[in-house]
């Protein structure tokens, strides 16, 4: 990968690159905590099955279907100032656009799912409703990483960010950046 | 290199390092105190949510299971405020660690404030 030309300068980018970065841990930060709510989830559930949308642990889980596509949603906004994380024609950076259309998904599942509990008045994890808060959250995380291993990648061909102290590491990371980190090791 | 409209000196040269700053804006090695207030912000939440759990639904929410909670998302936050401090400072010469050690110190005897005598 040769260093693509300059749209904007050096120090500008880094910082701004740097600014996404932030706001990305902080989304990650939101995200592992849900990690927590899913045992408290699961807590109430194995107490009280299910008795109404507005427990703490749905405040807590569905507050963060909101928070977390609002966030990147930021990020899609600022992003715009980078021209490097542009993608095809100039459109929203493709891991942005995965993430985003993952925690839409998971916005709309929210709908879907009171519906269902209006009738079904049960908390079994893998009944359809659930299905697409699953999907929608993985494909989200993924769209995520392909959009944070960008802007990191970027950061260390601008010389931002050091590469590691090892120097087999320090020499994949330079194979990586002339390109030739795979052909090397994929024979 | 084409910079943005307001930008420059119209075409004869490039980007002086007054435009560099306007185009930068804040830096992010000075955001250290919004990312502290942040972090701050959010443990008082945390602490408030974990709250309305064992004092609001007792039945369903142990306070030991509040408090566990409590405990390991204080963690994941503080993670992230060390990530948050060292990403914007990495490069520059200014250092908060005098802050950051605080603020997790502070955090520290907070948690185990409310661990130890809220709740129970």
């Amino acid at each position: 990968m040769a260093q693509m030309p300059a749209l904007i300068p050096k120090e500008v980018e880094i910082q701004r690159l740097k600014k996404i970065f932030l706001m990305v841990i902080a989304l990650g930060s939101i995200a592992a905590s849900v990690e927590v709510d899913n045992f408290v989830d699961g807590s109430l559930h194995q107490t009280s099955i299910r008795d109404s949308a507005f427990t703490p642990a749905h405040w807590w889980l569905y507050s963060h279907f909101i928070a977390l596509p609002l966030g990147w949603g930021a990020i899609a906004i600022y992003d715009r100032k980078v021209p490097i994380l542009r993608g095809p024609n100039n459109s929203m950076n493709t891991g942005l656009k995965i993430t985003i259309l993952g925690y839409l998904a998971t916005m709309f599942t929210i709908g879907i799912n009171e519906m269902w509990h209006f009738w079904f008045v049960e908390e079994i994890f893998s009944v359809p409703n659930h299905w697409m808060f699953n999907m929608g959250v993985v494909v989200a995380f993924m769209g995520a990483l392909a959009y944070v291993v960008r802007v990191y990648a970027r950061l260390v061909e601008l010389g931002a960010e050091t590469p590691g102290e090892n120097p087999y590491i320090a020499e994949m990371y330079k194979m990586a950046l002339e390109g030739k980190l795979y052909s090397r090791s994929i024979p | 290199m084409t910079l943005p409209k307001g930008f420059g000196s119209g075409g004869t040269g490039g980007a002086s390092s007054a435009d560099v700053e306007r185009m930068i804006g804040r830096r992010v090695e000075n955001m250290v105190g919004i990312i502290t207030i942040s972090y701050w912000a959010a443990l008082m939440a945390t602490a408030a949510g974990t709250a309305a759990g064992y004092f609001y639904y007792p039945w369903a929410y142990p306070t030991a299971s509040g408090h566990f909670a409590f405990i390991v998302l204080a963690i994941i936050e503080s993670i992230g405020f060390i990530f948050c401090v060292k990403i914007s400072e990495e490069g520059s010469n200014k250092k908060s660690n005098g802050i950051v050690a605080g603020s997790i110190g502070a955090a520290i005897v907070f948690v185990l404030f409310v661990s130890i005598f809220v709740g129970w």
